[in-house]
C-alpha cells in the first residue's frame, strides 16, 4: 500500500498532490460546517459557516468550476456572510436568548428534518441524473466562462430577465421598508 | 535593446529554470521553483512599492502643509520605512483580556490573504500575466470579498464598543461602494467583450496615433470617475476613511491592535491600493499600453508601473485637499448618485457600441451621460441643502 503510493509519488508528484489536494477544501468545508453547529457563540458560528462558504468556491475551483467558485466567493462570503453577521450585530441579544430558550425542544428536531428533507431531495437528484455514473466531468477549456455567458443571454434569457425582476421586486420591497420605518 | 527589456523578466525566469535543469534538478522541483519566483517577485515588488509609498506618502503630505516630512534617516529621510519597519516589529503586541484570541489572531492574517491574491490576474506587461484567468475581473471581486470578513474579526474580536462601530461602518461603506465599483469595471468588459485583464488592455491598443484608452471616451470617463472613488473608499482611503475616524472612533477595527499585527493591516492596506489602482490602470488606463504608438520602445511593465504610481500618486493628493465625509453623506453618495449614475454609463457604452463607436456614438455616449449627470446632481444638491450647523457640546 505504502510502496505503492511512493511509487505513484515517485512518477506523477503534482498529480498525485493534485488528488490528495483536491480533498483538502472538502475537509475544510465539513468541518467548519459542524463548527458553525456546534459553536454556542453566535458570531463564531457565523465565522465559522463563512469559512465554510469559502471552502465551498475552493471546492468548485478546483473541481474545474471557475465561474460557479468566483459567485460562491463574491455572493456568500461579499453578501450573505456579511447579512448574517449585520442580522446578529443589530438584533437585541436579550430577545435572541428568548427565541433561543423557547425552540431549545423543537430547534433539534426541526434540523434532523431539514437535514433529512435535503439530503433526500439530493439522493433523489442525483440518482435520476442523465449522466451515467464515472462520467468524467467536462475539462475546464470546453465551458469556458464565455460559454457560460452565451447560454445565459441565449437560450436562457428569460430566466435571467425573470431573476432581475425579482431581484428588483426585492429591493424596492425593502426600501419601502426602510421609508416606512421613518 | 528595447525587445531585450520587454522580454527581460521572461528571460531571467527561463535562465535560472536552464540552469537548473542542467544541475539535474528534477521537473516538479521546477516547477515550484517558477512558481515561486513569479510569486516572490510579485511579493517583493509590492512590498517594496509599499516601503516607497510610505515615505512617500508622508513627504507629500508634509509638503501640502508646508512642512518638511521625514528628512532624518538617510538620504531625503528615504531610509524611514526601514526605521518604521524595526520600531513595528520591536513594539508590544497587546491582545486586550477580554478578546476572543483566536479571532483577534487571525484578522490581520485573513486581511493579508486577499491583498496578496488578487495580484495574481493583473496584467504587468505584454506577456507578464503570472495567472491567465478566462473571468479576471470576476476573481479580484470575488477574493476580495474576503477583506470586509476579515474587518468583521478585526472589530468583533477587539471586545471594544469603537472596534465594533468603526468595523460596521467599514463594512457599510465597502458594500455600499462595491456595487458602482463592480459596474463601472463591467462598462470596460462588456466593450471589450471579455472579463480576461489581458484581452481588455489589448482591447485598448492605439487608435491612429492616439491611444485608445476607455478613459477618453465620455462614457469611459465617467466610469472610471466612478471606479477611482470607488477605489479610494474600498480602500479605506481620505476622504472615505470615517471607519478609522481618529477623531471620533480612535481607530475604528484598528483600536486594540499593535506592533506587527496592526503593521499587517497596514501593510494589506496598501498592498490592496496598489492592486485596486492597478485594476483601474488595466480598465481604463490601456494598462501597459505605451500612451503613443513612438513611445512604444520603452518596455510595457515600465508603462504599467509608471502608470499605478501615477493613480497612487494622486490618491495621497485627494487625502491631502478633501476633508473626511459624514457617514450619512457617504452612504447617501453611494446609493443616489454613483450607483444611477453608474447604471446610465452602462447604457451610455452600450449606445457608443451600437453607434459603431465613432463620432455619432461619441455624441450619444456624451449627451446621455451629461442629461444623467445634470438631473442626478440637481437632486443631490436639492436634498442636501447646506444649513447652518448648531453645535451642542462645544463653542
Amino acid at each position: 500500500m505504502i510502496q505503492n503510493i511512493l511509487n505513484e509519488l515517485a512518477a506523477d508528484p503534482w498529480g498525485v498532490a493534485g488528488k490528495w489536494f483536491a480533498l483538502a477544501p472538502a475537509a475544510v468545508l465539513l468541518l467548519a460546517a459542524a463548527a458553525a453547529v456546534v459553536a454556542r457563540n453566535l458570531v463564531r458560528a457565523a465565522l465559522a459557516l463563512t469559512l465554510s462558504f469559502m471552502a465551498l468556491g475552493v471546492l468548485f475551483i478546483s473541481l474545474g468550476a471557475e465561474f460557479l467558485g468566483f459567485v460562491q466567493l463574491m455572493v456568500y462570503v461579499g453578501a450573505v456572510a456579511m447579512l448574517i453577521v449585520f442580522a446578529i450585530l443589530l438584533t437585541r441579544p436579550d430577545r435572541l436568548r428568548r427565541t433561543a430558550t423557547a425552540l431549545r425542544g423543537a430547534g433539534p428536531a426541526a434540523g434532523v428534518v431539514i437535514g433529512l428533507v435535503t439530503l433526500g431531495g439530493l439522493l433523489g437528484v442525483i440518482s435520476t441524473s442523465p449522466l451515467a455514473a464515472g462520467t468524467k466531468c467536462a475539462p475546464a477549456a470546453t465551458a469556458p466562462v464565455a460559454r457560460i455567458g452565451e447560454v445565459l443571454m441565449g437560450s436562457h434569457v428569460a430566466a435571467l430577465l425573470a431573476v432581475g425582476v425579482l431581484l428588483t421586486a426585492a429591493l424596492v420591497g425593502a426600501a419601502i421598508l426602510a421609508i416606512e420605518d421613518k | 535593446m528595447s525587445e531585450f527589456l520587454e522580454t527581460a523578466p521572461v528571460w531571467l525566469k527561463d535562465w535560472v529554470l536552464g540552469l537548473l535543469a542542467g544541475f539535474g534538478v528534477p521537473g516538479w522541483i521546477l516547477d515550484l521553483v517558477a512558481a515561486g519566483m513569479v510569486v516572490g517577485t510579485c511579493i517583493g515588488i509590492f512590498l517594496g512599492l509599499f516601503a516607497l509609498m510610505s515615505v512617500m506618502e508622508r513627504k507629500i503630505l508634509a509638503r501640502c502643509q508646508n512642512r518638511y516630512g521625514p528628512n532624518r534617516v538617510g538620504p531625503f529621510g528615504l531610509f524611514q520605512p526601514v526605521a518604521d519597519g524595526i520600531k513595528m516589529i520591536t513594539k508590544e503586541d497587546i491582545v486586550p483580556a477580554a478578546a476572543d484570541r483566536v479571532v483577534h489572531f487571525l484578522a490581520p492574517v485573513v486581511m493579508m490573504v486577499p491583498a496578496l491574491l488578487v495580484l495574481a490576474i493583473l496584467p504587468y506587461g505584454r506577456d507578464l500575466v503570472p495567472v491567465q484567468l478566462d473571468a479576471g475581473i470576476l476573481y479580484f471581486f470575488a477574493v476580495g470579498a474576503g477583506t470586509e470578513v476579515a474587518v468583521f474579526m478585526a472589530g468583533w474580536s477587539s471586545n471594544n464598543k469603537y472596534s465594533v462601530i468603526g468595523a460596521m461602518r467599514a463594512i457599510a461603506q465597502m458594500i455600499s461602494y462595491e456595487m458602482p465599483l463592480v459596474i463601472a469595471a463591467l462598462t470596460a468588459a462588456m466593450v471589450s467583450g471579455s472579463l480576461a485583464p489581458q484581452a481588455i488592455v489589448e482591447a485598448q491598443g492605439p487608435a491612429g496615433f492616439l491611444p485608445g484608452w476607455y478613459v477618453f471616451t465620455p462614457w469611459g470617463f465617467v466610469a472610471a470617475l466612478i471606479f477611482y472613488t470607488c477605489a479610494l473608499a474600498e480602500s479605506n482611503r481620505c476622504p472615505f476613511d470615517l471607519p478609522e475616524g481618529e477623531s471620533e472612533l480612535v481607530a475604528g477595527h484598528l483600536t486594540e491592535y499593535s506592533g506587527f499585527k496592526y503593521a499587517t493591516f497596514f501593510m494589506a492596506e496598501y498592498i490592496g491600493m496598489f492592486a485596486i489602482c492597478g485594476l483601474f490602470v488595466t480598465l481604463f488606463l490601456g494598462g501597459w499600453q505605451a500612451p503613443l504608438p513612438a513611445l512604444g520602445f520603452v518596455p510595457s511593465w515600465v508603462w504599467f508601473f509608471a502608470k499605478v504610481c501615477a493613480v497612487a500618486g494622486s490618491m495621497v493628493w485627494v487625502r491631502a485637499t478633501l476633508p473626511r465625509l459624514r457617514i450619512d453623506h457617504m452612504l447617501g453618495f453611494a446609493w443616489k448618485f454613483l450607483l444611477p449614475m453608474g447604471f446610465v454609463t452602462f447604457l451610455a457604452a452600450a449606445c457608443w457600441h451600437y453607434a459603431g463607436r465613432g463620432p455619432a456614438g461619441w455624441l450619444a455616449s456624451l449627451a446621455i451621460v451629461g442629461a444623467a449627470y445634470v438631473a442626478l446632481s440637481a437632486n443631490f444638491s436639492r436634498r442636501f441643502s447646506l444649513e447652518r450647523r448648531v453645535y451642542q457640546f462645544s463653542e
